[in-house]
Protein backbone atom coordinates (compact mmCIF):
# COMPACT_ATOMS: atom_id res chain seq x y z
CA UNK A 1 0.00 0.00 0.00
CA UNK A 2 1.39 3.60 -1.13
CA UNK A 3 1.92 5.80 1.93
CA UNK A 4 -0.57 8.53 2.32
CA UNK A 5 1.05 11.51 1.03
CA UNK A 6 1.91 14.23 3.61
CA UNK A 7 -0.42 16.62 2.46
CA UNK A 8 -3.69 14.33 2.58
CA UNK A 9 -2.42 13.55 6.26
CA UNK A 10 -2.59 17.66 7.20
CA UNK A 11 -5.37 17.72 4.94
CA UNK A 12 -7.34 15.26 7.53
CA UNK A 13 -5.97 16.56 10.19
CA UNK A 14 -7.25 19.93 9.68
CA UNK A 15 -10.37 18.97 8.91
CA UNK A 16 -10.31 17.09 12.35
CA UNK A 17 -8.79 20.31 14.39
CA UNK A 18 -11.29 22.41 12.49
CA UNK A 19 -14.68 20.61 13.62
CA UNK A 20 -13.32 19.96 17.31
CA UNK A 21 -12.60 24.04 17.27
CA UNK A 22 -15.80 24.86 15.99
CA UNK A 23 -17.71 22.65 18.33
CA UNK A 24 -15.63 24.07 21.45
CA UNK A 25 -17.03 27.55 19.56
CA UNK A 26 -20.19 26.79 19.72
CA UNK A 27 -20.14 25.54 23.34
CA UNK A 28 -18.91 28.76 24.39
CA UNK A 29 -21.17 30.61 22.16
CA UNK A 30 -21.78 33.47 24.76
CA UNK A 31 -18.54 33.54 25.92
CA UNK A 32 -17.66 34.54 21.94
CA UNK A 33 -20.33 37.03 21.65
CA UNK A 34 -18.82 39.15 24.47
CA UNK A 35 -15.51 38.77 23.12
CA UNK A 36 -17.15 39.73 20.20
CA UNK A 37 -18.88 42.99 21.78
CA UNK A 38 -15.51 43.97 23.28
CA UNK A 39 -13.83 44.02 19.98
CA UNK A 40 -16.41 46.41 18.49
CA UNK A 41 -16.39 49.23 20.93
CA UNK A 42 -12.71 50.65 20.49
CA UNK A 43 -13.58 51.20 16.65
CA UNK A 44 -17.24 52.56 18.12
CA UNK A 45 -15.72 54.92 20.31
CA UNK A 46 -13.17 56.50 17.98
CA UNK A 47 -15.33 56.50 15.35
CA UNK A 48 -17.96 58.73 17.71
CA UNK A 49 -15.35 60.94 19.16
CA UNK A 50 -14.59 61.80 14.91
CA UNK A 51 -18.13 62.38 14.43
CA UNK A 52 -18.26 64.63 17.01
CA UNK A 53 -15.24 66.35 15.85
CA UNK A 54 -16.41 66.57 12.03
CA UNK A 55 -19.62 68.44 13.26
CA UNK A 56 -18.14 71.02 11.53
CA UNK A 57 -16.85 69.82 8.13
CA UNK A 58 -14.83 67.28 6.72
CA UNK A 59 -11.37 66.63 8.91
CA UNK A 60 -8.27 66.04 6.29
CA UNK A 61 -10.89 64.85 3.93
CA UNK A 62 -12.75 62.62 6.00
CA UNK A 63 -16.14 63.65 6.72
CA UNK A 64 -18.69 62.26 9.40
CA UNK A 65 -19.86 59.46 6.11
CA UNK A 66 -16.22 59.13 5.80
CA UNK A 67 -15.22 58.21 8.84
CA UNK A 68 -18.31 55.52 9.48
CA UNK A 69 -17.05 53.82 6.15
CA UNK A 70 -13.32 53.34 7.87
CA UNK A 71 -14.33 52.22 11.09
CA UNK A 72 -16.90 49.63 10.02
CA UNK A 73 -14.07 48.56 8.08
CA UNK A 74 -11.85 48.77 10.65
CA UNK A 75 -14.17 46.83 13.11
CA UNK A 76 -14.29 44.27 10.45
CA UNK A 77 -10.63 43.78 9.54
CA UNK A 78 -9.99 43.81 12.99
CA UNK A 79 -11.98 40.74 14.13
CA UNK A 80 -10.79 38.93 11.02
CA UNK A 81 -7.13 40.00 11.84
CA UNK A 82 -7.31 39.19 15.43
CA UNK A 83 -4.66 38.08 17.90
CA UNK A 84 -4.69 36.15 21.38
CA UNK A 85 -2.73 33.38 20.57
CA UNK A 86 0.48 34.88 23.17
CA UNK A 87 -1.76 34.72 25.91
CA UNK A 88 -2.56 30.54 25.66
CA UNK A 89 1.08 30.16 25.24
CA UNK A 90 2.03 31.92 28.17
CA UNK A 91 -0.76 29.92 30.08
CA UNK A 92 0.50 26.66 28.45
CA UNK A 93 3.80 27.32 29.44
CA UNK A 94 3.61 28.12 32.88
CA UNK A 95 0.72 26.04 34.21
CA UNK A 96 2.40 22.93 31.87
CA UNK A 97 -0.44 22.48 29.12
CA UNK A 98 2.50 22.74 26.90
CA UNK A 99 3.60 19.28 27.78
CA UNK A 100 0.95 17.03 26.33
CA UNK A 101 0.59 19.38 22.95
CA UNK A 102 4.60 18.92 22.54
CA UNK A 103 3.92 15.18 22.87
CA UNK A 104 1.28 15.50 19.66
CA UNK A 105 2.55 14.05 16.51
CA UNK A 106 1.25 17.55 14.92
CA UNK A 107 2.49 20.90 16.15
CA UNK A 108 0.70 23.28 18.31
CA UNK A 109 0.69 26.24 16.14
CA UNK A 110 -1.56 23.71 13.56
CA UNK A 111 -4.29 23.61 16.92
CA UNK A 112 -4.00 27.58 16.80
CA UNK A 113 -4.55 27.43 12.96
CA UNK A 114 -7.66 25.87 13.11
CA UNK A 115 -8.67 27.76 16.62
CA UNK A 116 -8.26 31.18 14.52
CA UNK A 117 -10.29 29.97 11.44
CA UNK A 118 -13.12 28.40 13.42
CA UNK A 119 -13.21 31.77 15.51
CA UNK A 120 -12.80 34.17 13.17
CA UNK A 121 -14.75 32.96 10.30
CA UNK A 122 -17.95 33.17 11.87
CA UNK A 123 -17.51 36.21 14.23
CA UNK A 124 -16.41 38.42 11.21
CA UNK A 125 -19.31 37.30 8.77
CA UNK A 126 -21.43 38.56 11.62
CA UNK A 127 -20.03 42.18 11.68
CA UNK A 128 -20.19 41.94 7.96
CA UNK A 129 -23.59 40.85 7.89
CA UNK A 130 -24.27 43.91 10.26
CA UNK A 131 -22.70 46.32 8.00
CA UNK A 132 -24.55 44.48 4.98
CA UNK A 133 -27.49 45.36 6.87
CA UNK A 134 -26.53 48.78 8.20
CA UNK A 135 -25.71 49.73 4.67
CA UNK A 136 -29.30 49.31 3.65
CA UNK A 137 -30.73 51.60 6.20
CA UNK A 138 -28.05 54.17 5.80
CA UNK A 139 -26.62 54.70 2.48
CA UNK A 140 -23.79 56.41 3.76
CA UNK A 141 -21.75 53.33 5.13
CA UNK A 142 -22.26 51.68 1.18
CA UNK A 143 -18.93 51.28 0.04
CA UNK A 144 -18.89 51.44 -3.83
CA UNK A 145 -19.77 47.97 -6.03
CA UNK A 146 -16.75 46.89 -7.26
CA UNK A 147 -15.76 43.13 -7.17
CA UNK A 148 -12.52 43.25 -8.14
CA UNK A 149 -11.57 45.81 -5.61
CA UNK A 150 -13.24 43.06 -2.81
CA UNK A 151 -11.50 40.33 -4.26
CA UNK A 152 -8.19 42.49 -3.61
CA UNK A 153 -9.79 43.55 -0.22
CA UNK A 154 -10.13 39.67 1.07
CA UNK A 155 -6.29 38.60 -0.69
CA UNK A 156 -4.36 41.42 1.76
CA UNK A 157 -7.40 40.43 5.11
CA UNK A 158 -5.68 37.29 4.33
CA UNK A 159 -2.14 38.17 4.67
CA UNK A 160 -2.94 40.65 7.37
CA UNK A 161 -4.41 38.03 9.55
CA UNK A 162 -1.36 36.03 9.00
CA UNK A 163 0.92 38.85 9.67
CA UNK A 164 -0.92 39.32 12.91
CA UNK A 165 -0.91 35.93 14.18
CA UNK A 166 2.75 34.83 13.65
CA UNK A 167 3.64 38.25 15.08
CA UNK A 168 1.55 36.67 18.06
CA UNK A 169 2.59 33.68 18.13
CA UNK A 170 6.52 34.13 17.62
CA UNK A 171 6.32 37.10 20.74
CA UNK A 172 4.03 34.60 22.96
CA UNK A 173 6.39 31.63 22.66
CA UNK A 174 9.57 34.14 24.18
CA UNK A 175 7.56 32.82 27.25
CA UNK A 176 10.06 29.83 27.25
CA UNK A 177 12.49 32.45 28.16
CA UNK A 178 10.56 35.13 30.13
CA UNK A 179 7.20 35.47 32.47
CA UNK A 180 6.59 39.18 30.21
CA UNK A 181 6.13 37.94 26.94
CA UNK A 182 2.58 39.09 26.74
CA UNK A 183 3.97 42.62 28.05
CA UNK A 184 5.90 42.52 24.49
CA UNK A 185 2.88 42.00 22.94
CA UNK A 186 0.85 44.74 24.81
CA UNK A 187 3.35 47.08 23.95
CA UNK A 188 2.86 46.38 20.24
CA UNK A 189 -0.81 46.64 20.88
CA UNK A 190 -0.53 49.83 22.38
CA UNK A 191 2.07 51.31 19.57
CA UNK A 192 -0.55 49.74 16.90
CA UNK A 193 -3.35 52.08 18.15
CA UNK A 194 -1.84 54.73 16.12
CA UNK A 195 0.42 52.99 13.40
CA UNK A 196 -2.12 50.23 12.53
CA UNK A 197 -4.71 53.11 12.02
CA UNK A 198 -6.74 51.95 14.85
CA UNK A 199 -7.85 54.86 16.19
CA UNK A 200 -7.79 57.68 13.09
CA UNK A 201 -6.66 56.81 9.46
CA UNK A 202 -3.15 56.99 9.01
CA UNK A 203 -3.75 60.34 6.83
CA UNK A 204 -4.66 62.09 10.16
CA UNK A 205 -1.31 61.14 11.66
CA UNK A 206 1.77 63.97 11.72
CA UNK A 207 3.51 63.14 8.31
CA UNK A 208 6.84 62.11 10.40
CA UNK A 209 4.99 59.12 12.00
CA UNK A 210 3.28 57.82 9.30
CA UNK A 211 6.61 58.01 7.11
CA UNK A 212 8.18 55.73 10.14
CA UNK A 213 5.24 53.37 10.53
CA UNK A 214 5.85 52.09 6.52
CA UNK A 215 8.98 50.75 7.61
CA UNK A 216 7.26 48.63 10.20
CA UNK A 217 4.30 45.83 9.57
CA UNK A 218 1.81 48.01 11.72
CA UNK A 219 0.30 49.71 8.47
CA UNK A 220 0.20 46.31 6.51
CA UNK A 221 -1.96 44.39 9.23
CA UNK A 222 -5.15 46.81 9.17
CA UNK A 223 -5.21 50.32 7.84
CA UNK A 224 -3.75 48.70 4.09
CA UNK A 225 -6.72 45.95 4.10
CA UNK A 226 -9.21 48.94 5.41
CA UNK A 227 -8.35 51.66 3.02
CA UNK A 228 -8.92 49.28 0.35
CA UNK A 229 -12.30 48.47 0.92
CA UNK A 230 -13.13 52.13 1.81
CA UNK A 231 -11.63 52.90 -1.35
CA UNK A 232 -8.71 55.16 -0.28
CA UNK A 233 -5.89 52.76 -2.02
CA UNK A 234 -6.52 53.86 -5.51
CA UNK A 235 -3.01 53.74 -7.66
CA UNK A 236 -1.41 50.54 -8.92
CA UNK A 237 1.96 51.53 -6.86
CA UNK A 238 -0.31 51.89 -3.82
CA UNK A 239 -1.89 48.27 -4.60
CA UNK A 240 2.31 47.36 -5.06
CA UNK A 241 3.97 49.06 -2.44
CA UNK A 242 0.87 47.57 -0.12
CA UNK A 243 0.88 43.81 -0.92
CA UNK A 244 4.75 43.77 -1.41
CA UNK A 245 5.16 45.25 2.45
CA UNK A 246 2.62 42.52 3.18
CA UNK A 247 4.68 39.94 2.05
CA UNK A 248 7.94 41.16 3.38
CA UNK A 249 6.55 40.97 7.31
CA UNK A 250 4.92 37.90 6.25
CA UNK A 251 7.99 36.34 5.70
CA UNK A 252 10.02 38.26 8.56
CA UNK A 253 7.54 36.82 11.09
CA UNK A 254 7.37 33.29 9.76
CA UNK A 255 11.00 33.03 10.00
CA UNK A 256 11.01 33.99 13.37
CA UNK A 257 8.29 32.10 14.76
CA UNK A 258 10.59 29.07 13.27
CA UNK A 259 13.55 30.38 15.01
CA UNK A 260 12.15 30.80 18.00
CA UNK A 261 10.19 27.88 18.46
CA UNK A 262 12.99 25.47 17.43
CA UNK A 263 15.05 27.53 20.08
CA UNK A 264 12.73 27.57 22.89
CA UNK A 265 11.76 24.16 22.05
CA UNK A 266 14.91 22.96 23.23
CA UNK A 267 15.51 25.83 25.84
CA UNK A 268 11.79 24.29 27.04
CA UNK A 269 13.56 20.56 27.26
CA UNK A 270 16.12 21.69 29.36
CA UNK A 271 14.13 23.32 32.18
CA UNK A 272 10.66 21.77 31.83
CA UNK A 273 9.87 19.15 34.44
CA UNK B 1 -23.32 45.71 64.06
CA UNK B 2 -21.80 42.75 65.08
CA UNK B 3 -21.69 41.23 62.01
CA UNK B 4 -19.78 44.21 60.38
CA UNK B 5 -17.34 43.86 63.06
CA UNK B 6 -16.70 39.88 62.78
CA UNK B 7 -16.57 40.42 58.93
CA UNK B 8 -14.21 43.51 59.14
CA UNK B 9 -11.69 41.46 61.21
CA UNK B 10 -11.68 38.67 58.97
CA UNK B 11 -10.95 40.86 56.18
CA UNK B 12 -8.39 42.33 57.91
CA UNK B 13 -6.64 39.47 58.52
CA UNK B 14 -7.43 38.27 55.20
CA UNK B 15 -5.48 41.59 54.26
CA UNK B 16 -2.52 40.88 56.28
CA UNK B 17 -2.01 37.72 54.59
CA UNK B 18 -2.31 39.16 51.44
CA UNK B 19 0.01 42.07 51.89
CA UNK B 20 2.49 39.37 52.95
CA UNK B 21 2.24 37.51 49.68
CA UNK B 22 2.58 40.55 47.41
CA UNK B 23 5.68 41.61 49.55
CA UNK B 24 7.63 38.58 47.76
CA UNK B 25 6.60 39.70 44.27
CA UNK B 26 8.01 43.27 44.09
CA UNK B 27 9.17 42.94 40.75
CA UNK B 28 5.59 42.90 39.86
CA UNK B 29 5.03 46.61 41.23
CA UNK B 30 7.69 47.79 38.72
CA UNK B 31 5.92 45.75 35.95
CA UNK B 32 2.69 47.36 36.84
CA UNK B 33 3.78 50.84 37.41
CA UNK B 34 5.59 50.90 33.90
CA UNK B 35 2.28 49.06 32.00
CA UNK B 36 -0.01 51.89 32.98
CA UNK B 37 2.61 54.67 32.35
CA UNK B 38 3.45 53.35 29.14
CA UNK B 39 -0.89 53.37 28.45
CA UNK B 40 -1.25 56.54 30.20
CA UNK B 41 1.10 57.83 27.38
CA UNK B 42 -1.02 56.18 24.76
CA UNK B 43 -4.11 57.65 26.02
CA UNK B 44 -2.04 61.20 25.95
CA UNK B 45 -1.53 60.82 22.77
CA UNK B 46 -4.76 59.71 21.51
CA UNK B 47 -6.18 62.89 22.45
CA UNK B 48 -3.33 64.86 21.66
CA UNK B 49 -4.20 63.28 18.28
CA UNK B 50 -7.98 64.35 18.78
CA UNK B 51 -6.85 67.83 19.74
CA UNK B 52 -4.96 68.43 16.39
CA UNK B 53 -7.87 68.14 14.29
CA UNK B 54 -9.68 70.02 17.09
CA UNK B 55 -10.22 72.80 19.84
CA UNK B 56 -12.37 70.96 21.89
CA UNK B 57 -14.56 67.66 22.69
CA UNK B 58 -17.97 67.95 23.81
CA UNK B 59 -17.12 71.76 25.02
CA UNK B 60 -13.54 70.77 26.98
CA UNK B 61 -10.37 71.97 26.20
CA UNK B 62 -7.37 69.64 26.20
CA UNK B 63 -6.33 69.70 29.76
CA UNK B 64 -9.94 69.37 30.65
CA UNK B 65 -9.68 66.16 29.22
CA UNK B 66 -6.02 65.24 30.30
CA UNK B 67 -8.21 66.03 33.95
CA UNK B 68 -10.69 63.37 33.14
CA UNK B 69 -7.94 60.75 32.12
CA UNK B 70 -6.80 61.19 35.02
CA UNK B 71 -9.17 60.57 37.04
CA UNK B 72 -10.10 57.56 34.53
CA UNK B 73 -6.96 56.34 35.25
CA UNK B 74 -7.35 56.62 39.16
CA UNK B 75 -10.90 54.70 38.86
CA UNK B 76 -9.39 52.03 37.01
CA UNK B 77 -6.60 51.86 39.97
CA UNK B 78 -9.75 51.37 42.06
CA UNK B 79 -11.08 48.28 40.00
CA UNK B 80 -7.78 46.61 39.49
CA UNK B 81 -6.74 47.24 43.18
CA UNK B 82 -9.99 45.74 44.89
CA UNK B 83 -12.62 45.04 42.43
CA UNK B 84 -11.21 42.20 39.52
CA UNK B 85 -9.26 40.28 42.40
CA UNK B 86 -11.81 40.34 44.57
CA UNK B 87 -16.03 40.50 42.89
CA UNK B 88 -14.38 39.41 39.64
CA UNK B 89 -13.17 35.90 40.97
CA UNK B 90 -16.91 35.02 41.48
CA UNK B 91 -17.91 33.47 38.45
CA UNK B 92 -15.06 31.21 38.72
CA UNK B 93 -16.27 30.27 42.69
CA UNK B 94 -19.76 29.54 41.41
CA UNK B 95 -18.48 27.44 38.78
CA UNK B 96 -16.11 25.50 41.06
CA UNK B 97 -18.51 25.68 44.25
CA UNK B 98 -15.47 27.20 45.98
CA UNK B 99 -18.49 29.65 46.81
CA UNK B 100 -19.48 27.09 49.66
CA UNK B 101 -16.16 28.01 51.43
CA UNK B 102 -17.52 31.69 52.02
CA UNK B 103 -20.89 31.22 52.53
CA UNK B 104 -20.57 29.05 55.76
CA UNK B 105 -18.17 31.62 56.92
CA UNK B 106 -20.32 33.73 59.79
CA UNK B 107 -19.81 37.16 57.43
CA UNK B 108 -21.93 38.80 54.72
CA UNK B 109 -21.38 37.23 51.99
CA UNK B 110 -21.45 40.10 49.73
CA UNK B 111 -18.98 42.07 51.50
CA UNK B 112 -16.36 39.58 52.02
CA UNK B 113 -16.23 38.53 48.11
CA UNK B 114 -15.85 41.93 47.11
CA UNK B 115 -13.17 42.83 49.31
CA UNK B 116 -11.26 39.82 50.03
CA UNK B 117 -8.12 40.46 48.04
CA UNK B 118 -6.20 43.30 47.28
CA UNK B 119 -3.57 43.87 44.41
CA UNK B 120 -2.03 46.38 46.45
CA UNK B 121 0.57 47.39 43.64
CA UNK B 122 -2.00 48.39 41.54
CA UNK B 123 -3.26 51.06 44.49
CA UNK B 124 -0.15 53.16 42.42
CA UNK B 125 -2.73 53.70 39.41
CA UNK B 126 -4.70 55.38 41.54
CA UNK B 127 -1.83 57.74 42.81
CA UNK B 128 -0.13 57.97 39.03
CA UNK B 129 -3.85 58.98 37.94
CA UNK B 130 -4.86 61.63 41.12
CA UNK B 131 -1.68 63.49 40.06
CA UNK B 132 -2.37 63.45 36.59
CA UNK B 133 -6.10 65.18 36.92
CA UNK B 134 -3.62 67.61 39.44
CA UNK B 135 -0.52 68.50 36.68
CA UNK B 136 -3.91 68.66 34.22
CA UNK B 137 -5.71 71.17 36.38
CA UNK B 138 -2.27 73.64 37.03
CA UNK B 139 -2.32 73.71 32.86
CA UNK B 140 -5.45 74.94 32.61
CA UNK B 141 -4.45 77.69 34.99
CA UNK B 142 -8.23 77.22 36.71
CA UNK B 143 -8.06 77.79 40.91
CA UNK B 144 -9.15 74.85 42.96
CA UNK B 145 -11.07 76.37 45.51
CA UNK B 146 -12.66 74.12 48.98
CA UNK B 147 -16.16 73.53 46.75
CA UNK B 148 -14.08 71.93 43.85
CA UNK B 149 -12.28 69.67 46.78
CA UNK B 150 -15.26 68.44 48.48
CA UNK B 151 -17.41 68.09 45.32
CA UNK B 152 -14.68 66.12 43.74
CA UNK B 153 -14.31 63.53 46.76
CA UNK B 154 -18.02 63.27 46.75
CA UNK B 155 -18.56 62.34 42.80
CA UNK B 156 -15.94 60.41 43.25
CA UNK B 157 -16.91 58.27 45.50
CA UNK B 158 -20.23 57.62 43.90
CA UNK B 159 -18.20 56.72 40.66
CA UNK B 160 -16.89 53.83 42.59
CA UNK B 161 -19.90 53.17 43.72
CA UNK B 162 -21.03 52.90 40.18
CA UNK B 163 -18.36 51.01 39.43
CA UNK B 164 -18.72 48.34 42.34
CA UNK B 165 -22.40 48.03 40.82
CA UNK B 166 -21.54 47.64 37.75
CA UNK B 167 -19.19 44.95 38.42
CA UNK B 168 -21.58 43.53 41.38
CA UNK B 169 -24.66 43.33 38.84
CA UNK B 170 -22.17 41.67 35.70
CA UNK B 171 -20.68 39.01 38.40
CA UNK B 172 -24.26 38.05 39.63
CA UNK B 173 -25.12 37.08 36.10
CA UNK B 174 -22.86 34.17 36.78
CA UNK B 175 -25.39 32.58 38.69
CA UNK B 176 -27.73 31.80 35.66
CA UNK B 177 -24.72 31.43 33.45
CA UNK B 178 -22.33 29.17 35.10
CA UNK B 179 -20.83 28.85 31.70
CA UNK B 180 -19.25 32.60 30.43
CA UNK B 181 -16.02 33.00 32.16
CA UNK B 182 -15.57 36.13 30.59
CA UNK B 183 -18.42 38.29 31.94
CA UNK B 184 -15.67 41.24 33.10
CA UNK B 185 -15.00 41.65 30.02
CA UNK B 186 -17.87 43.55 29.22
CA UNK B 187 -17.09 45.73 32.35
CA UNK B 188 -13.53 46.67 29.93
CA UNK B 189 -15.68 46.84 26.86
CA UNK B 190 -18.23 49.97 28.31
CA UNK B 191 -15.72 51.35 30.67
CA UNK B 192 -13.48 52.18 27.80
CA UNK B 193 -16.08 54.61 26.80
CA UNK B 194 -15.26 56.57 29.73
CA UNK B 195 -12.60 58.29 28.66
CA UNK B 196 -13.85 60.80 27.27
CA UNK B 197 -16.56 63.61 28.26
CA UNK B 198 -20.23 61.82 28.06
CA UNK B 199 -20.95 65.16 25.78
CA UNK B 200 -18.54 64.31 23.33
CA UNK B 201 -21.06 61.32 21.81
CA UNK B 202 -23.91 61.87 20.17
CA UNK B 203 -27.31 61.98 21.39
CA UNK B 204 -28.28 58.55 21.61
CA UNK B 205 -25.14 57.13 23.09
CA UNK B 206 -25.43 59.75 25.64
CA UNK B 207 -28.58 59.05 26.83
CA UNK B 208 -27.03 55.59 27.03
CA UNK B 209 -24.25 56.32 29.56
CA UNK B 210 -26.44 58.65 31.41
CA UNK B 211 -29.46 56.71 31.84
CA UNK B 212 -28.85 52.80 30.94
CA UNK B 213 -25.21 51.92 31.56
CA UNK B 214 -24.59 55.12 33.76
CA UNK B 215 -20.95 55.52 32.99
CA UNK B 216 -21.49 59.19 32.85
CA UNK B 217 -21.52 59.29 36.64
CA UNK B 218 -18.04 57.50 36.74
CA UNK B 219 -15.55 59.93 35.02
CA UNK B 220 -17.02 63.39 33.57
CA UNK B 221 -19.21 64.50 37.01
CA UNK B 222 -15.84 64.03 39.16
CA UNK B 223 -13.65 65.50 36.24
CA UNK B 224 -16.56 68.29 35.70
CA UNK B 225 -16.14 69.06 39.62
CA UNK B 226 -12.33 69.48 39.65
CA UNK B 227 -12.52 71.72 36.50
CA UNK B 228 -15.09 73.67 38.25
CA UNK B 229 -18.14 73.01 35.61
CA UNK B 230 -20.59 71.19 38.19
CA UNK B 231 -23.75 72.63 38.90
CA UNK B 232 -24.58 71.86 43.02
CA UNK B 233 -28.27 70.37 41.63
CA UNK B 234 -25.82 67.86 39.27
CA UNK B 235 -24.00 66.46 42.50
CA UNK B 236 -26.74 66.27 44.34
CA UNK B 237 -28.05 64.11 41.51
CA UNK B 238 -24.60 62.22 41.42
CA UNK B 239 -25.70 60.96 45.32
CA UNK B 240 -29.14 59.78 44.33
CA UNK B 241 -27.84 58.03 41.42
CA UNK B 242 -24.61 56.03 43.37
CA UNK B 243 -27.40 54.75 46.38
CA UNK B 244 -29.65 53.76 43.70
CA UNK B 245 -27.04 51.72 41.93
CA UNK B 246 -25.71 50.74 45.85
CA UNK B 247 -29.08 49.52 46.48
CA UNK B 248 -30.22 47.67 43.42
CA UNK B 249 -27.43 45.88 42.81
CA UNK B 250 -27.66 44.67 46.59
CA UNK B 251 -30.97 43.28 45.65
CA UNK B 252 -29.62 41.76 42.52
CA UNK B 253 -27.28 39.67 44.48
CA UNK B 254 -29.80 38.44 47.08
CA UNK B 255 -32.13 37.34 44.43
CA UNK B 256 -28.92 35.75 42.36
CA UNK B 257 -27.24 34.11 45.55
CA UNK B 258 -30.66 32.00 45.67
CA UNK B 259 -29.69 30.30 42.90
CA UNK B 260 -26.27 29.15 43.98
CA UNK B 261 -26.86 25.48 44.50
CA UNK B 262 -23.35 24.91 44.94
CA UNK B 263 -21.50 22.68 42.22
CA UNK B 264 -20.53 20.43 44.74
CA UNK B 265 -17.59 18.32 44.73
Amino acid sequence: MAARSRVATLRDQYAELLRSAFLVDLQYRASIAIWLVWGITEPIISFAIWWSIAAGGAVDGYTRDGFARYFFGVALVNQATLSWDAWNIDRWIREGEMNHRLTRPIAPIHEAIADNIAYKGPTAAIILAVWVVASIFWPAVRIPFEPGRWALGIVAIGLAAAIRFFNGYATGLLAFWTTRATALVELQFGISLFLSGRIAPLSLLPPRVVHVAQYLWFPYVLSFPVEILTGAVTTWQQYARGYAGQLVWLAIWLLLYLLVWTRGRRHYGAVGG
Amino acid sequence: MKRIRRTMVVLLAFWKLNWLEELQYRGNFVASLLSTVFWLAMAMLTVALYFGHTTQLGGWGYWDVVVLLGVFNALTGVVETVLRPGIGHLPTDVRSGALDLVLVRPVDAQFYVSFRRLDVWRLADVVLGLGLSAYALAQTGRSVGVWQIVSFIVTFAVAIAVVYSIWVTLMSFAFWFVAVENMATLFDAVIDAARYPVSAYPGALRFVFVYLIPIAWTTTIPASALTGRLDPSLAMWAVVVGVAALGASRLLWRVALKRYTSAGG
